[in-house]
């Protein structure tokens, strides 16, 4: 890439690498931590011009690789060249100034601040004199060869998540970044903006920048977009090759070590009486807006019941409505025939509701706690698991084992603290611990969010058990296939309203899609 | 950091065993003592010497050893009162206000029966006791319980509400005991009527019978938590108040319960220093006094990382270097404020050790495999 003349940190050991050499080559990387060891032996190399994914489930050492890479981490083992000398990253900072840049998955920008002012923040040249203008033109440029758009002037807060990961992608070029490191990139987009995303990533590996995302699940995206691929499994690399060489079948072997199936079939399950029926519901979000408004529905035994939306349309208001963290504005909610509109939540779960809340870590379960005690969340109240006030800790870890090896949990003891589980080990406790009651009403809300290929499989056969054992499920979710492939029912939501509830055999892919983004489509009816 | 042909390094711990926890908090106390003996030396005194008198006074001397331990019951009882709101990551500051409001409510009881009029009034001891134990409690769960309401149902900075209640009841009890006020001692003197000798605590070995109550708290605080489902809501909101609430635990309740408990554990405080303690029998002049010491019951809880159980060695400690401190300070006549300049460097010291609750230090032979041999494991 030809950097913009002024202020920029061109320490130069990437210049005059020209397409298809060596940019970044990592060799027997080994980082332990405290009882696993996260990266075996490694060898990771890319190219100028190439985008080349790394795969892994969770767990599969790819974030520690690429921290290692981006100088977070420092190797136990194992060394870095850059350009073919050695080199060693002690902070982050180094590893800018050798032009490596990272995108992370959760922003990391400020709300109140401009577009511009983001971009600058930190950039070397901005600590002296500041010519806002001219760095404005030099985004500017970015912009057009790359095909970004994006209004340097608006506060960032207004900006939509698929803006907001092309301001990190802007500020780590204009830092000088000709190794781009993107943690699931698409993860929080939707299916317009991951197009134009994708675009401008095809655009960048043009010029001659060395691009790696990785990428939890979303296999097509790997195929449509990426030029080579290494897989990680525990630890280890257990492929790597060009990607047309590869399938999606193939590459999801390599990540989780087994056949995967895709698609689950959508079981039939005779239907029973309605179990959840929520009548004319509004709420308000926490900055008091309606972000709800009038959503009616019912679910009956043995229905999936699928939401299908980007995060944000009411869908978060809607779940903790039911769950009962939350107060309806109007409307009402009738569980079992017994109108809980206005029940505390402990009285819901007595009454059979299961909550699988989307944020596993911060709702769904207390890090600091051992399995035994998270397990505890869900039965403290039970009174098979409580006597005169004092909670039955033996047989909850009896529980706990069994299961922790029912939906195999890898962790070497009950006794161990939540934190210390990958997201997918973490996700399956909440899930056992959720469904090991027998709720009569399951929300699940973005289950299989980041969650890895067999988590992903793991979690959806849970559902569809779930449902054959007469339960109703309310499934949120951002994914299409997710929806499509588990749901009787299929309801689009966009900004507060359910556009639609059509049953799943009737469903449409496209039709779908465009009604989450607010479209009605034209005489689709008849 | 290299020594030699080793390199140094901090490494995050897994996890840390009681025994650990233990052992640096002994290493911490060392290096405190350690520390302080600057002090001594600046002053010409041989610190080793003065060490071995302040812990003579305060653990072994007649004179020393009532004092310590009425210190360390009255620690013990703050040190709780803090604990249980700790527990569910809530900071009671309000200890103070908590003990002169428990004071209030054992005096009340006193002046209800008739114990102002005369001090040769023959009370009942069997009937009068229980009844200050409680009105001493309520009193304390007043001021908790508003905290603890405020915060639970506006969110309202808990922090800021004990701290300000504290200024409230301590000229309340101004109010209370000075020129006209009800609890007037009938001489003046800025004290509160005394206690008719019929009442006076039961004493076992001249320790008061409180001792029995605060060493079974600990008992107790310990029970609820490790057993009860009370026990395990609190530590649940303690440690991620919005996974909580997803587990139907009311954001409510569990506020307004640990802060009424915690504030009737420091009323008890007030009854036993003010009603049971040989010698006082009053609400005496210098009731600040007592209100500051309170406010090592944070240090202790927080040293003890909120476990009942270490908290008693901790207090006792506290307890007797308060006394212990201020002895060899006249002894050895040393400036003013010597004992709270030695219980500040303590503190600081346990605090600051605490980082190695979170981070051992390890030797790695450089070249070599690790040897793992550290000072701090």
């Amino acid at each position: 890439m030809k950097p913009p003349e002024e202020g920029q940190v061109q320490k130069g050991p990437l210049k005059g690498i020209k397409r298809g050499e060596t940019v970044l080559e990592a060799r027997g990387i080994t980082k332990r931590f405290p009882g696993v060891v996260a990266n075996d032996q490694i060898y990771f190399e890319i190219k100028a011009g190439e985008i080349h994914a790394v795969l892994g489930e969770n767990g599969a050492g790819k974030t520690t690789l690429m921290n290692i890479l981006f100088g977070l981490y420092q190797p136990d083992e194992g060394e870095i060249f850059i350009g073919g000398k050695s080199v060693k990253f002690r902070s982050p900072l180094d590893a800018i100034d050798m032009g490596i840049g990272m995108v992370h998955q959760h922003r990391k920008l400020i709300p109140a601040h401009t577009v511009i002012e983001n971009i600058i923040l930190g950039h070397p040249s901005a600590g002296k004199i500041l010519n806002i203008n001219r760095a404005g033109d030099e985004i500017n440029e970015l912009c057009e060869r790359y095909g970004f758009h994006v209004d340097l002037k608006a506060k960032v807060w207004q900006l939509s998540e698929g803006e907001k990961q092309v301001v990190e992608i802007l500020k780590t070029l204009y830092r000088g970044a000709e190794v781009l490191i993107l943690d699931e990139p698409t993860s929080a987009l939707t299916p317009i903006e991951t197009e134009k995303l994708l675009t401008s990533i095809e655009a960048m590996s043009k010029d001659e920048l060395a691009i790696v995302p990785f990428i939890t699940h979303k296999l097509p995206i790997v195929l449509a977009i990426s030029d080579r691929v290494t897989v990680l499994r525990r630890g280890k690399v257990t492929a790597r090759l060009d990607t047309k060489d590869a399938t999606e079948k193939s590459l999801a072997m390599e990540m989780v070590g087994r056949e995967v199936i895709f698609r689950i079939e959508r079981t039939r399950v005779e239907r029973g009486k309605p179990i959840l029926q929520v009548e004319n519901l509004s709420a308000l979000s926490d900055k008091g807006v309606l972000a709800l408004s009038g959503v009616s529905f019912s679910i009956s035994e043995g229905e999936i019941f699928g939401i299908a939306g980007i995060s944000g349309n009411g869908q978060r208001e809607l779940v903790e409505v039911i769950a009962g963290l939350r107060n309806p504005e109007e409307g009402k909610v009738i569980l079992d025939e017994i109108d809980i509109t206005f029940s505390s939540s402990l009285e819901r779960w007595q009454r059979g509701m299961g909550y699988i809340p989307c944020d596993r870590i911060d709702v769904g379960s207390i890090g600091d706690f051992s399995l035994v005690e998270n397990t505890t969340m869900n039965y403290y109240f039970d009174d098979n698991y409580s006597r005169y006030g004092i909670v039955d800790y033996k047989k909850l870890r009896k529980l706990t084992e069994e299961i922790v090896s029912e939906y195999g949990v890898a962790t070497p003891s009950p006794d161990t603290q939540a934190k210390t589980l990958s997201g997918g080990n973490l996700q399956k406790l909440i899930l056992a611990r959720v469904l090991s009651r027998k709720p009569r009403l399951v929300i699940a809300d973005l289950p299989t969010q980041g969650l890895d290929v067999g988590a992903t499989e793991f979690v959806r056969n849970k559902l569809v058990e779930a449902k054959k054992g007469k339960a109703g499920v309310l499934l949120i979710s951002e994914d299409l296939d997710e929806i499509l492939s588990l749901s009787d029912w299929v309801a689009p939501v966009y900004e507060g309203k359910l556009m639609d509830i059509i049953p799943g055999e009737k469903v449409k892919r496209e039709i779908v899609g465009a009604m989450m983004a607010g479209l009605h489509l034209e005489g689709e009816e008849t | 950091m290299r020594i030699g042909s080793y390199e140094l390094k901090l490494e995050k711990r897994g996890t840390l065993s009681n025994w650990q926890a233990a052992s640096i908090s002994i290493l911490a106390i060392i290096f405190a003592l350690a520390l302080f003996s600057i002090i001594f030396i600046l002053a010409g005194i041989n610190p080793l010497s003065a060490y071995r008198e302040i812990f003579s006074f305060a653990f072994i001397n007649p004179y020393g050893l009532p004092p310590t331990i009425n210190r360390f019951i009255f620690l013990l009882f703050c040190t709780y009162a803090f604990i249980i709101p700790f527990r569910a990551g809530l900071w009671n500051i309000g200890m103070t206000g908590q003990l002169y409001a428990g004071a209030l409510g054992a005096f009340a009881v006193l002046f209800a029966f008739g114990g102002k009029a005369s001090l040769s009034a023959d009370l009942s001891l069997e009937i009068v006791i229980p009844f200050m134990l409680i009105a001493a409690a309520l009193g304390g769960a007043v001021p908790g319980a508003i905290a603890g309401f405020l915060k639970g149902k506006y969110n309202i900075n808990e922090i800021v509400v004990t701290m300000l209640l504290n200024f409230i009841i301590f000229w309340l009890v101004s109010f209370m005991i000075k020129e006209g006020g009800p609890f007037m001692n009938p001489g003046g003197r800025g004290e509160s009527f005394e206690l008719p000798p019929s009442v006076y605590a039961p004493l076992i070995n001249n320790v008061p019978f409180t001792i029995f109550i605060a060493l079974g708290l600990a008992v107790l605080i310990y029970f609820l938590f490790a057993k009860t489902k009370i026990g395990y809501q609190i530590r649940a909101y303690g440690q991620n108040p919005a996974a909580a609430e997803y587990a139907g635990i009311s954001p409510f309740k569990i506020p307004l319960l640990v802060f009424t408990l915690g504030g009737a554990i420091a009323g008890l405080a007030g009854y036993h220093y003010f009603a049971a303690v040989p010698g006082v029998y009053k609400i005496a002049r210098n009731y600040g006094f007592f209100g500051d010491l309170a406010f090592y019951g944070i240090i202790c809880g927080l040293i003890s990382l909120g476990n009942p159980i270490a908290a008693i060695p901790v207090a006792l400690l506290f307890g007797g270097l308060s006394v212990g401190g201020r002895y060899v300070q006249g002894k050895l006549s040393m400036s003013f404020g010597l004992d709270y300049a030695l219980l500040g460097v303590l503190m600081i010291t346990l605090v600051v050790f605490q980082f190695f609750y979170r981070y051992k230090i390890v030797f790695i032979k450089i070249g070599k495999e690790r040897t793992d041999v550290g000072v701090l494991r």
